[in-house]
């Protein structure tokens, strides 16, 4: 418990420096510090194969696209953006802890007794044989995205070729 | 609900508010993004406290997945709206992201 709120708080941490810091690059390392802690989390509730995905997607692979953006934009608008955000950010974490307290305060109320016989199924047993219409969904959002992709950058060629 | 259920949710519900008051505060394209993945980082949490809550870690582990992916591409395709909307407009001002013509 003690190590699960240790990376809790650090989780929410990170979370607040990425908001309070000013070069996008610290922010996108605080981005990826998040993400390791919570597959951290996740690995420690049993979810090895979502802590995995966490760690190798969330804070590998989409740490890598921010930084290729932020060095391809040259991050051109910094001293235009408004400070009022993150002076307020702490105040405003505040006020939302204590929402959020209240919020699970009624929920740990309201909430009934899970049943106890749940059908402990495997990983493999919910991806493959419950969820597969997820599957057809992923499969369709990452031809969306790649499709997507292909349109922006193509209209752009297009705008350049007219130009 | 387990202790560490309500305090993977109570985390949760937090960095969700959280990804909302910087989204709504932030005018850079790329701080929007950031912002995005706070956002998505809470859902997780309560994801997994849903999980753990109910002691089902599979079915759990199977929408984590789900979403992550969906994490990724939603990011990939708002990065590369945000590279064409830099060369069109040479800023990563929101309010300048509709001159952009298909």
């Amino acid at each position: 418990m003690t190590l699960l709120i240790g990376c809790l708080a650090l989780l929410v941490l990170s979370v607040v420096l990425l908001g309070v810091l000013r070069d996008l690059l610290y922010a996108a390392a605080s981005l990826a510090a998040a993400s390791v802690l919570l597959s951290i989390v996740l690995f420690q509730f049993g979810a090895n194969i979502a802590a995995a995905f966490e760690l190798s997607v969330c804070a590998g692979l989409i740490t890598v696209l921010f930084v290729s953006t932020v060095s391809l934009t040259m991050d051109s608008d910094q001293k235009t953006e408004a400070k009022l955000p993150a002076v307020f950010l702490l105040p405003m974490l505040a006020l939302f802890a204590g929402l959020a307290y209240f919020l699970v305060h009624w929920l740990a109320g309201a909430l009934p007794t899970p049943a106890t016989q749940v059908q402990a199924l495997t990983f493999q047993e919910a991806f493959w044989g419950q969820r597969t219409t997820d599957i057809l969904g992923q499969i369709s959002l990452v031809l969306v995205g790649v499709f997507g992709l292909l349109a922006i950058l193509r209209a752009k060629s297009t705008g350049r070729n007219h130009e | 609900m387990s202790e560490p259920a309500l305090a993977l949710f109570f985390t949760g519900l937090l960095l969700f508010m959280t990804g909302v008051y910087l989204l709504l505060g932030v005018r850079n394209l790329l701080r929007i993004v950031l912002s995005v993945e706070v956002l998505a980082k809470g859902i997780t949490l309560m994801l997994l406290a849903a999980g753990v809550y109910r002691g089902a870690m599979g079915l759990t582990q199977s929408l984590i997945v789900t979403f992550i992916i969906v994490e990724t591409i939603l990011a990939a395709v708002m990065l590369a709206l945000v590279v064409i909307c830099q060369r069109t407009n040479a800023s990563l001002d929101i309010r300048l992201l509709s001159r952009l013509k298909g």
